[in-house]
C-alpha cells in the first residue's frame, strides 16, 4: 500500500513531542558514531600523511656510527625516524615551539655515508632499487632552508616521487642547476616556478638555480624543503661523495623486514630501518581505538534503539482497537507489518538525517576547541611538528562517513519496528477490537 | 434442534420490509450458519458463547440480532466475519466454507466479502475521511485513480460530498459512521456486519444511519446484519434474531403477529415501537 509511509508520517507528526525525544535517541547514536568515525579517519589519515613525509620509502638505510646510532634504531620515537637519522635524533625535535635552533643543528650534524654504500646495497638480492639523497642546511636567497639532493630517477622508484603541484619534476639527472621548492617555502619565501634563486652552504654566495616545480605534502614540516640534483648538492654543500640516507625499495614488499635486516647486517656503518616495522603495532594500535570508539557509538545506538521499540510498543498498544479495526476490514499481517515497519523507518530517516547533521556541526567545529585548525598556520619547524599532532584531533568527515552513520540510524530504526510490527501484526482481532 | 429450525430466507421474504424484494425462490443465500459453536475456556471452566445456532440469511435482508449482553450476539458477528473461528459447526457464505479458509485466505475474504461497521466507528485518526473510505481499497491493491474515484462515489451516496477531507475527530458521531459505511462499501461487499452501529449516535442519527442502510438496500442489494439493541434498528430489520445463551430464542418478524408473542424483555423493546 502506497500510503502506508504517508500514515505513518502523520502519526509521528500527531505525537510530536514523543516522536521527537525516541528521534533524539538515534539522533545521539549516529551522531556520535559519525564524530568517533571521523576522528578516527582523522587521525589515521595525517599519521599516515606524517610517515609518509618524513620516511617516504619502504627502507631508510642511514649511518649508524656516531651520534645518530643510539638515536635511530633504537630511542628517538619511531615515527621520526627516516629522514636522515639523526635529523630527529634528540627529543627536541619533538618538543614543538623553539625547538627550530635544536633541530637545525641536528640537521646539520648528522653523519652521512660514503656513496659506494649505494651500490652495495643496490646489489644485494631483493632490493629494487636504491636511492641516493643528501639532507642538508642551506640558504636559499640568503634564507636558511632545509636542502635535500637527489637521484631524480631512483628517487621517483624509491620513494613514489615528489606531489608536483606546478611546473614539473626535476630533470632525470643527478646535476644542472634546477630546483623543487614545497608550497609552504615557496609562499614563505615568495618563490615561484621560474623563480631564479641563489643556492648555497652559507648565507652569502651559493650557485643560481631555477625553481622549476612547486611540490605539496599536505602537512606544514614536509613542504620546507627544497630538492636539487644530488651531485649538485654534494658540490655546494662541498660533501662530495657522500650521502646522508639512501632509500630502498624492495622487489617483494612482504619481504621489506628481511630486506631491511640484511642491509644493517651486510653492510658495515650503516643501518635500515624499515618504518612499517614500527606502523604495524600503532597501526594496530589505531585499529583498537577504531573498533573500541565504534562500539561506544554502537552501544549509544542500541540504547536509541530500545528508544524506539518502547515508543512503537506503547504506541501499537495506544492503538490496539485501531489495529483491530485493520485487521476487521481487510488487512493482512503483512500489510499491517508495512504500516508499523513504515513509523520506525521513518523515524530511522529523521534520526539518521539529524544526527548527520548534529556530527557533522561537532566534528567540524571540534579543531577550534583542541587548536588543530591554526596548526597549519603556524610557522616553524617545531610548532609545525607540535601541529601534527594537534592536527590528529581534526575530524576528517567524508561521504562514506556520512553514508554509514546515516545508514546505521537507518538500520536501527527498523531493526527495532520489527518485533512491535510484528507483534502488531499477530494481534487477535476480537481482542483487540474488545480493548477500550 | 430448535434453533435449527427457524430462520429460513423465505420467512424473510414474507416480511412486509421485504415487499419491494424479488421473489423467495429468486433470492440467493448469501450466509448460512450450521451447527455454529464456540466455546472459551476461563481458567478451567469452559463457557459457551455460542450453541449450536443454525441460520440463514439471504441477499439483501436486512438482519437484526438482539439478545443481553454475554449472549453471544457479537460472537455470532465475529464468525460471520470472520475475526474468530467456531469451536464447531461451519459458516458458509456465498457457497465458501470459511472453515476452508487459511489465516491469509481470510484476511482476504474479510477484506472482499465484509464490511464491519462498529459503535465507535474505528476509522484511523489520522486519515481524512477520504482517505478512510480508500483504506480497504488500498489493500486490494486497487490502481490509486480508481480508489479516490470510488471513494468520492461512495461518500456522495452516503451524503459527505462536503467532507470528504476532514479528519474523523473534525465529523459528528453520525457523519464518523456513515464514512464508516462507506468504508465497509468500497470492496464491494456481500454482506456488510454492524456491531451495535448506533450505539453511540441520538436517534436523530440512527435514524438517519437506518434511511441510508435501507436505501443501499434497495440500490445496491446490500446484505446487512446488525447486532444491537437499539429499537430504531430493530424496528427496521426484515428479520430479527432473538440469542439467549448462545442460542436463538426466537426469530421476530417486527411488526407481524409474530411479534406479539414475546419475552418480557423483548416485548420491553418492542412496546417503545408502536
Amino acid at each position: 500500500m502506497s500510503s502506508s509511509m504517508g500514515m505513518a508520517f502523520r502519526s509521528l507528526k500527531r505525537r510530536r513531542l514523543r516522536t521527537a525525544f525516541t528521534v533524539s535517541g538515534i539522533v545521539v547514536g549516529v551522531a556520535l558514531i559519525l564524530v568517533l568515525l571521523s576522528l578516527t579517519s582523522g587521525t589515521s589519515t595525517r599519521a599516515n600523511a606524517l610517515i609518509n613525509t618524513l620516511s617516504p620509502a619502504q627502507i631508510t638505510v642511514v649511518n649508524s656510527t656516531g651520534r645518530t646510532s643510539g638515536a635511530v634504531p633504537a630511542g628517538g620515537n619511531p615515527v621520526f625516524i627516516g629522514r636522515g637519522g639523526g635529523v630527529f635524533g634528540g627529543a627536541g625535535g619533538l618538543a614543538g615551539g623553539g625547538a627550530a635552533a635544536t633541530f637545525a643543528a641536528l640537521f646539520e650534524g648528522s653523519d652521512t655515508m660514503d656513496q659506494s654504500v649505494v651500490s652495495a646495497i643496490g646489489n644485494l638480492t631483493g632490493v629494487a632499487v636504491a636511492s641516493p639523497t643528501l639532507s642538508s642546511t642551506g640558504y636559499v636567497n640568503g634564507n636558511a632552508a632545509f636542502l635535500t639532493g637527489i637521484n631524480p630517477a631512483t628517487y621517483k622508484e624509491a620513494t613514489g616521487g615528489l606531489n608536483i603541484v606546478n611546473g614539473t619534476d626535476l630533470a632525470n639527472s643527478t646535476t644542472g642547476s634546477q630546483l623543487v621548492v614545497g608550497q609552504i617555502l615557496a609562499t614563505n619565501r615568495g618563490l615561484s616556478v621560474g623563480s631564479v634563486v641563489t643556492v648555497g652552504a652559507n648565507s652569502t654566495g651559493g650557485s643560481q638555480f631555477t625553481v622549476v616545480g612547486i611540490y605539496s605534502t599536505g602537512n606544514a614540516f614536509g613542504e620546507r624543503f627544497a630538492y636539487l640534483p644530488l651531485t649538485t648538492a654534494q658540490t655546494i654543500t662541498d660533501k662530495q661523495g657522500k650521502v646522508s640516507e639512501v632509500y630502498v625499495k624492495a622487489t617483494d614488499p612482504s619481504q621489506v623486514a628481511q630486506v631491511s635486516g640484511e642491509i644493517t647486517a651486510s653492510i658495515p656503518g650503516v643501518s635500515a630501518i624499515a618504518p612499517s616495522t614500527f606502523t604495524g603495532p600503532a597501526t594496530a594500535l589505531a585499529g583498537t581505538l577504531t573498533t573500541f570508539f565504534t562500539i561506544i557509538g554502537l552501544a549509544a545506538l542500541l540504547a536509541g534503539g530500545f528508544g524506539v521499540v518502547n515508543t512503537m510498543m506503547m504506541s501499537i498498544s495506544e492503538r490496539t482497537r485501531e489495529i483491530g479495526a485493520l485487521k476487521a476490514i481487510g488487512a493482512g499481517k503483512g500489510q499491517i507489518m508495512k504500516i508499523f515497519m513504515s513509523e520506525a523507518f521513518l523515524i530511522g530517516v529523521i534520526g539518521g538525517v539529524a544526527g548527520v547533521v548534529v556530527g557533522v556541526s561537532i566534528s567540524l567545529a571540534l579543531p577550534y576547541f583542541t587548536g588543530a585548525a591554526t596548526s597549519s598556520n603556524v610557522s616553524g619547524v617545531g610548532a609545525g611538528v607540535g601541529g601534527l599532532f594537534r592536527a590528529a584531533l581534526s575530524p576528517t568527515v567524508t561521504p562514506g562517513i556520512v553514508l554509514l552513520s546515516f545508514g546505521l540510524g537507518v538500520v536501527v530504526g527498523v531493526l527495532s519496528g520489527i518485533y512491535p510490527a510484528w507483534r502488531a501484526s499477530r494481534m487477535d482481532p476480537v481482542e483487540a477490537l474488545r480493548h477500550v | 434442534m430448535s434453533s435449527s429450525q427457524v430462520g429460513s430466507p423465505s420467512v424473510g421474504a414474507e416480511a412486509p420490509a421485504s415487499k419491494a424484494a424479488q421473489t423467495p425462490e429468486a433470492r440467493p443465500v448469501v450466509v448460512q450458519t450450521i451447527d455454529l459453536a464456540k466455546r472459551y475456556k476461563h481458567g478451567r471452566i469452559a463457557v459457551a458463547a455460542l450453541d449450536g445456532v443454525s441460520i440463514t440469511i439471504a441477499k439483501g435482508e436486512i438482519i437484526g440480532i438482539v439478545g443481553p449482553s454475554g449472549s453471544g450476539k457479537t460472537t455470532l458477528l465475529n464468525l460471520i466475519g470472520g475475526l474468530d473461528r467456531p469451536s464447531n459447526g461451519r459458516v458458509i457464505v456465498d457457497g465458501v466454507d470459511l472453515g476452508t479458509l487459511d489465516e491469509g485466505k481470510l484476511a482476504d475474504y474479510r477484506l472482499k466479502k465484509i464490511g464491519f461497521i462498529f459503535q465507535f466507528y474505528n476509522l484511523m485518526s489520522t486519515l481524512t475521511a477520504i482517505e478512510n473510505v480508500e483504506l480497504p481499497m488500498g489493500f486490494a491493491n486497487v490502481p490509486k485513480a480508481e480508489r479516490g474515484e470510488r471513494a468520492e462515489e461512495l461518500l456522495k451516496t452516503v451524503g459527505l460530498e462536503l467532507r470528504m477531507d476532514h479528519m474523523p475527530d473534525e465529523l459528528s458521531g453520525g457523519e464518523q459512521q456513515r464514512v464508516a459505511v462507506a468504508r465497509a462499501l468500497s470492496n464491494s461487499p456481500s454482506v456488510i456486519l454492524g456491531d451495535e452501529p448506533t450505539g453511540d449516535l441520538d436517534s436523530k442519527s440512527a435514524k438517519a444511519l437506518m434511511d441510508l442502510i435501507w436505501a443501499l438496500r434497495r440500490e445496491k442489494k446490500v446484505t446487512f446484519v446488525l447486532v444491537t439493541h437499539d429499537p430504531i434498528v430493530v424496528a427496521r430489520c426484515d428479520r430479527v434474531y432473538s440469542i439467549r445463551d448462545g442460542k436463538v430464542l426466537r426469530e421476530i418478524i417486527p411488526k407481524t403477529e409474530n411479534a406479539k408473542r414475546l419475552s418480557e424483555e423483548e416485548s420491553l423493546m418492542m412496546d417503545t415501537l408502536y
